[in-house]
């Protein structure tokens, strides 16, 4: 069972504030959806968690022994092929090759990276694959907590929907906690146990919803049914509506649905 | 069924006949590839001998011997211990230069990229270094240690030593950091970061200001050692212009030549090829 503790984080970037006293409490076992307007600070506050960046103000408390983290953007080494790429926080841990191997393999057999895949460098992958490999680096270390920004991002529906019940399967089997970031509410409802929504300008947590039951037994229909119910909810009123900031409406797009803009 | 189909020697035969058919094919396609990788340069050479043997026409043996002549005095000069050994001075010297000029400008150059202060103070420094012309410091050096062989050395590796370190400063900052960030996340101590994410970056980036680094030193070496009359190939020519044997001049320019293209070949290129194989879509 793994928790994590925010605790009125601030962050600033060259003197414009971007998260303000935001706090966020993942109880252990939870998997907690994040969801903001983009450019709300989401990537930040993950970066914050992931211990990649330092706040300025704020306290982190980890109840866990490891995280696996996603980037929002793959982040692979370029000089290493897919096996290398997925074996290197084990070689950063100084692993021996032969384990490092067996488990690579194992985490790119989880996220349906075929053997041949795995000899290519990032540039030679398509979007999805390069995806698919920055998750399986991220399974890699055997993580007990997750923090995941929007990885699913560039895959396909049905691949997507693959890796969706990978870490319903983990979480649900191992205890995992984690912070996964999405922009797809369907997403959020059939992953986590709690949506919790980031202020448009990092003002702290507006506030959280929780579809009914627990994850990975909820039907469609009941998924389905919540975030239709929720569309409507104050709280989702700048992620859902079109607000001032969107394109014309031929280039506008379906914020919550696969076919959001990025 | 299988195993007959297998073992049949009429269907392997055949089989053979179609992968040569195959190969057969290919030809064409693989020869038109060759031609083109190699002829365009082939054109070149071609042209520039032309125009050169067109001027040793028009002006003579005594102003321009022919490319022929040059390639028979070139071959005549190794032929001796004395061109090997010119030969052999420079480039010994070009690279004792400039591995220094590496260690010193590349090690200021990892410092500043990474401290801003070290890279605010050096700032001024590199750009006063970089824009002394090389001859200044022939003339400098000859003043300060004399004709010796420690003065061409200082040379090169004055002249190339900023160009590193203004490489290396831009190496460091042009590094992905996202990368870094990366490792972070999986527990990389700083160190680790560096030898296993940045290093790597910043060697690629480092390979061709190196290459371009060796062509200026051996320019300023040969020019040095004309000066100073120190042996190696520039006192070789500086030896043929008091004779004013001009297949000798031009033979040790050639021999100059082929010494850049064999540090560029056996040297630079091999390096880069193992630091920097991802930069090139085609790698
Ligand atoms: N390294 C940085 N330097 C300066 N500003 C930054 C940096 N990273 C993020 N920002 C700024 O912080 C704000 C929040 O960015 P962040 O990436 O956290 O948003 P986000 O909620 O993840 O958006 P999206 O949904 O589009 O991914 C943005 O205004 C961005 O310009
Ligand atoms: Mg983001």
């Amino acid at each position: 069972m793994s928790g994590l503790t925010l605790a009125t984080i601030s962050h600033a970037f060259a003197g414009r504030r971007v998260l303000d006293t935001v706090s966020l409490v993942i109880r252990p076992g939870e998997l907690v959806a994040l969801v903001g307007p983009s450019g709300s600070g989401k990537s930040t506050l993950a970066a914050i968690a992931g211990g990649v960046l330092k706040p300025d103000r704020g306290r982190i408390m980890r109840r866990y022994a490891r995280h696996g983290m996603v980037f929002q953007q793959a982040r692979l080494l370029p000089w290493a092929d897919a096996r290398d790429n997925i074996g290197f926080p084990l070689q950063l841990a100084g692993m021996g090759a032969e384990r490092i191997a067996a488990r690579v393999q194992a985490a790119a057999e989880a996220v349906a990276l075929r053997p041949d895949d795995l000899s290519k460098r990032p540039d030679a992958l398509s979007g999805g694959m390069r995806a698919r490999v920055a998750i399986a680096r991220a399974l890699v270390v055997e993580p007990d907590f997750l923090v995941f920004d929007e990885p699913f991002a560039a895959l396909d529906p049905a691949l997507r929907r693959r890796m969706q019940d990978l870490v319903l399967s983990l979480s649900g089997a191992r205890g995992f906690g984690g912070l996964f970031i999405t922009h797809d509410l369907f997403e959020a409802a059939r992953l986590a146990h709690r949506i919790a929504v980031l202020d448009r300008q990092g003002r702290g947590i507006t506030g959280s919803l929780t579809p009914p039951g627990a994850p990975g037994t909820r039907s469609e229909a009941t998924i389905f049914g919540f975030v239709e119910k929720t569309r409507d909810d104050p709280l989702l009123r700048d992620l859902v509506n079109v607000d001032e900031r969107a394109l014309p409406l031929e280039g506008a797009c379906d914020i919550s649905g696969f076919r959001r803009c990025c | 069924m299988m195993r007959s189909m297998r073992f049949d020697p009429g269907l392997i035969r055949a089989r053979q006949r179609e992968r040569l058919a195959e190969w057969a094919d290919m030809l064409p396609v693989l020869a038109g590839r060759a031609a083109w990788r190699i002829g365009p340069p082939l054109i070149g050479i071609a042209l520039f001998l032309a125009l050169w043997q067109a001027a040793h026409l028009q002006y003579g043996a005594f102003i321009l011997p022919s490319p022929w002549q040059t390639v028979a005095a070139t071959v005549t000069a190794l032929s001796g211990l004395a061109g090997w050994a010119a030969l052999g001075a420079t480039l010994a010297r070009v690279l004792l230069a400039l591995g220094l000029s590496v260690v010193i400008g590349g090690g200021l150059g990892l410092l500043s990229g990474y401290v801003a202060v070290i890279r605010a103070i050096l700032a001024p420094v590199a750009i006063i270094l970089l824009g002394m012309p090389a001859t200044a410091w022939v003339i400098l050096t000859m003043i300060w240690f004399g004709p010796s062989h420690g003065a061409i050395l200082f040379t090169i590796a004055i002249v190339t030593g900023p160009i590193l370190y203004i490489g290396t400063v831009d190496a460091v900052r042009g590094r992905d950091r996202r990368l870094e960030d990366m490792a972070a996340s999986f527990g990389a101590s700083a160190l680790a970061r560096f030898h296993r994410v940045a290093l790597r970056q910043i060697l690629a980036a480092l390979g061709p200001v190196i290459g371009i680094a060796l062509a200026l030193g051996f320019k300023v070496a040969i020019m040095a050692e004309l000066v100073t009359n120190v042996a190696g190939l520039g006192a070789e020519m500086a030896r043929a212009r008091a004779q004013m044997d001009i297949d000798m001049a031009l033979a040790n320019v050639a021999l100059a030549v082929i010494g850049l293209l064999l540090i560029e070949h056996l040297l630079i290129r091999p390096l880069q090829s193992r630091t920097g194989h991802w930069q090139r879509p085609d790698g």
